[in-house]
């Protein structure tokens, strides 16, 4: 059984379908990958999935039941936890208490204590530990993309959505982001993962899937995937080539 | 947080002396019971303000615990300390039942939806004079036959409920769920905060004592009508003291009831202000709004980093 499953999602914004009939299925423990050009509705799948937004068709399904109606802090609360493109930290809590915010609701801490504890916990393991009682608004770039990670982490979640983590990162910070990464697949977490840098998705998926205009249009493995001339086509019509495809980067550490 | 609980002791036990200080002047005792009753207001409605929603409806629900109190007596000669129980059940419920039709509008939408509620509750007392004497208002006998001393500690025990509210959402895990939804209620959501469920619930909690001191006001001051009970400046009241103090705080609304109520007075009972007083009171608001943008709070802090 998959752990998640999308079947037949449709999401129209005033007539122009974003989503359009998607389907996919998430193996648990097994990371796949979302890429496809600016546009394709990768970001509107996502707030599909999570619950931000409503199909207009389709249904989503976690640990085999229907969770389509579900609101999406139920589905936080379930194991969806998720990251946003654009991260919004909570400006009037410091790091810390942004990634409370994750424990206590999402990932059920029992008691304030408690969730201060697990977001120190958090915080370290992102590289925020020195930074856990900053005020957000004087965080970098990288550091938000850390602490945005850190509060989808407190939700202890089953499937994790990343949307774009190492955007705006520099590559000696994307190997250090996809080193992380392993180490929370390792934990047992199932990613779910938007991604441009092609590097990223080559080293951290089992799977991807293609979209281009609200649809599926490839998948496989990145292998697959990367000689699909679909995919090429895709791409080379857009302003987005594949950056990183080209040089091979490190294994991670 | 031990340090603010301690901070707050003491401020009651300050607050219990205060009779003492002022002897038996009956004058200064209106002033203080009419002083605990509005910062248990304000407090009620700075809880509300920590959701992101502004309320417009702080004044109905007073008015609401002052006919409750004052019907309950009429119709079964229900005690006014009864009664304030029973309108704490009648607040609750009505705004949790008001919060759940309402409280998934946002923002301005809210607040009208607030001001509608504060007119149709005025209008059926006005509209219902067998039930309510409609625009001749209701009476009841004095509480305690007018002690107000006695009186003072009930309205301290109001302001202690709303002390312990305004603490409680500050230092428990509900400051993490409200602060959330009011920067974003998107990524609340997606961090598993029920967004409705927090809103619908400080709501009603801030209803509760709000109806309280309404309830308090109704055989304390004796006699009440539509026009009184619903006006709509208790309920710019109930907003402006958080603000001129210092919203999303304890101390804000509290301090900020203590300096404009008493600034207030002073302009309403000294010449030559006494002529136009709500004016010249008005124009304070304006300016403060506009140059204190976080209150009187924000003040201090300003002054403290300008010093440093």
């Amino acid at each position: 059984m998959a752990l998640l499953e999308a079947e037949g999602l449709v999401r129209r914004f005033r007539g122009l379908a974003a989503v359009d009939g998607l389907s996919f299925t998430v193996e648990e423990g097994k990371t796949l990958a979302v890429i496809g050009p600016n546009g394709a509705g990768k970001t509107t799948a996502f707030n599909l999935i999570s619950g931000l937004l409503a199909p207009n068709a389709g249904r989503v399904a976690f640990r085999g039941s229907d969770v389509t109606r579900k609101r999406a802090h139920d589905r936080c609360r379930m194991g969806l936890g998720r990251t946003f493109q654009v991260v919004q930290p909570f400006a009037e809590l410091d790091v810390v208490g942004n990634v409370m915010v994750g424990a206590l609701f999402g990932g059920g801490a029992k008691s304030v204590d408690a969730a201060r504890r697990e977001a120190l916990r958090l915080c370290e393991l992102v590289g925020l530990g020195a930074k856990a009682a900053w005020p957000v608004g004087g965080l970098t770039v990288p550091d938000r993309k850390r602490l945005e990670l850190a509060r989808a982490l407190a939700t202890r979640p089953a499937v994790l959505m990343l949307d774009e983590v190492m955007e705006g990162l520099t590559p000696v910070e994307e190997r250090e982001a996809v080193a992380l990464l392993h180490r929370i697949r390792a934990e047992g977490v199932t990613l779910l993962l938007i991604e441009h840098v092609m590097s990223t998705v080559r080293d951290l998926s089992d799977r991807v899937i293609v979209m281009d205009y609200g649809k599926k249009i490839a998948e496989g493995t990145y292998a697959e995937i990367s000689r699909d001339p679909k995919v090429i086509a895709a791409y080379l019509g857009s302003e987005e080539p594949m950056r990183g495809a080209v040089p091979p980067s490190d294994p991670p550490a | 947080m031990r340090r603010a609980l301690a901070g707050w002791a003491a401020f009651l036990v300050v607050a219990a002396l205060v009779p003492l200080a002022i002897g038996g002047d009956r004058y200064l005792m209106l002033l203080a019971n009419v002083m605990l009753m509005f910062m248990a207001l304000a407090l009620s409605w700075d809880v509300v303000a920590r959701t992101g929603q502004l309320s417009l409806a702080h004044g109905a629900f007073f008015g609401l615990g002052a006919y409750t109190v004052a019907l309950g007596h009429r119709y079964a000669a229900l005690h006014p300390l009864l009664g304030l129980l029973l309108a704490a059940v009648v607040g609750t419920a009505v705004a949790a039942g008001l919060g759940v039709v309402t409280l998934r509008l946002r923002g301005i939408y809210f607040a009208i939806a607030t001001l509608a509620f504060a007119e149709v509750l005025r209008t059926v007392a006005f509209q219902l004079p067998d039930i309510t004497g409609g625009p001749v208002g209701i009476s009841m006998p004095p509480l305690f036959d007018g002690d107000r001393l006695l009186s003072y500690y009930v309205a301290g025990a109001i302001f202690v409920v709303a002390l312990a509210l305004s603490l409680g959402v500050r230092y428990t895990r509900a400051h993490y769920a409200v602060t959330a939804v009011r920067t974003n209620e998107t990524v609340a959501a997606a961090m598993g905060v029920p967004v409705v469920r927090t809103k619908v619930l400080t709501f009603a909690a801030s209803a509760l004592v709000a109806t309280l001191a309404g309830a308090f006001y109704m055989p304390f001051i004796t006699h009440t009508d539509p026009q009184d009970a619903f006006e709509v400046s208790r309920s710019v009241a109930a907003l402006v003291f958080p603000i001129f103090g210092g919203i999303y705080t304890t101390i804000g609304p509290v301090i900020g009831t203590i300096v404009l109520r008493s600034f207030e007075e002073y302009l309403r009972v000294t010449p030559p202000w006494k002529e136009g007083y709500q004016v010249v009171y008005g124009a304070v608001i304006v300016l403060a709004v506009l140059f204190m943008p976080r209150g009187l709070l924000g003040l201090t802090q300003r002054v403290r980093a300008w010093r440093s």
